[in-house]
């Protein structure tokens, strides 16, 4: 394992917020050397960035009848109290 | 929320469906949405997000009501997607054209926000490729990274929801990240 992998585990850890403080020490400190590996970890937080951005869906209109159309028929006596 | 939601699962216990309603209304573009994501098909997704929910009604006596009724519901859903992925005939294309609909795919059924004509296009245009990129990850991934991103979930309750151990859920959300790194790096 060299460098590199090792900065790479770091970001992936930082990522998950469990980078210990001297560990995103070392992280920094490999980055401002490295072009290599700043190079991956700007295209990480690009990735994510992207994934985040993702449009909203909307179930469509007639969902719900559908299923409870579809559900076991409901005990009588609730029915009844309704 | 939590809180009525709970009411409302007692209610459904007892047998109550109108109280089923309420539940359905409440998590219906969350479910579906996920499974959109999962499937990449507008019917497939609708097809399985109702029976998901029809499945959680009639085993809702198992669900423990000391934890989150969400996770699962999660927890089915993703399950259910899972096994229709592996049913699926190995020539079935994400993009594929719905029947009768020449030209349209999935993606133009996207809901979208208010812009202009080029921006949307070209919105459009890079959504579809994420869109893609994250179909092609296989499924335990694929299932990992959009609730941790698209759908905002924390590790733990991934870990909760898809009853995998935490361990586990970071290597394969490494292994995600990574992947995606690559085939998004040049968008």
């Amino acid at each position: 394992m060299n460098y590199h992998d090792e900065a790479i585990g770091y970001m992936h850890r930082y990522l998950d917020g469990d980078l210990k403080q001297v560990e995103e020490k070392f992280l920094r400190r490999h980055l401002e050397q490295c072009e290599t590996c700043q190079k991956h970890f700007h295209e990480l937080n690009r990735t994510i960035t992207l994934l985040q951005g993702a449009e909203h869906i909307q179930a469509p209109v007639n969902f719900t009848g559908p299923v409870m159309q579809k559900l076991p028929v409901e005990k009588k006596s609730l029915k009844y109290l309704r | 929320m939590d809180q009525l939601i709970k009411d409302k699962i007692k209610q459904v216990k007892k047998g109550d469906q109108l109280a089923f309603e309420y539940v359905v209304v409440f998590y219906q573009d969350k479910i579906y949405q996920h499974c959109y994501r999962m499937l990449g098909n507008a019917h497939e997704a609708e097809d399985v997000a109702q029976e998901a929910f029809i499945r959680a009604y009639i085993n809702i006596h198992s669900f423990d009501d000391r934890r989150k009724f969400s996770t699962w519901l999660y927890r089915i859903t993703t399950n259910l997607t899972i096994d229709r992925i592996r049913k699926r005939k190995p020539d079935y294309y994400l993009d594929a054209e719905i029947k009768g609909t020449e030209g349209l795919d999935m993606y133009s059924q996207l809901t979208s926000n208010d812009r202009s004509p080029g921006e949307e296009v070209e919105s459009r245009e890079l959504q579809r490729y994420i869109h893609n990129e994250i179909a092609k990850l296989p499924p335990k991934y694929r299932s990992i990274i959009i609730l941790r991103y698209l759908e905002e979930f924390s590790l733990q309750e991934i870990s909760d929801t898809l009853d995998t151990p935490l361990g586990t859920v970071k290597t394969r959300i490494h292994r995600g990240r990574e992947a995606l790194r690559k085939r998004l790096r040049h968008v």
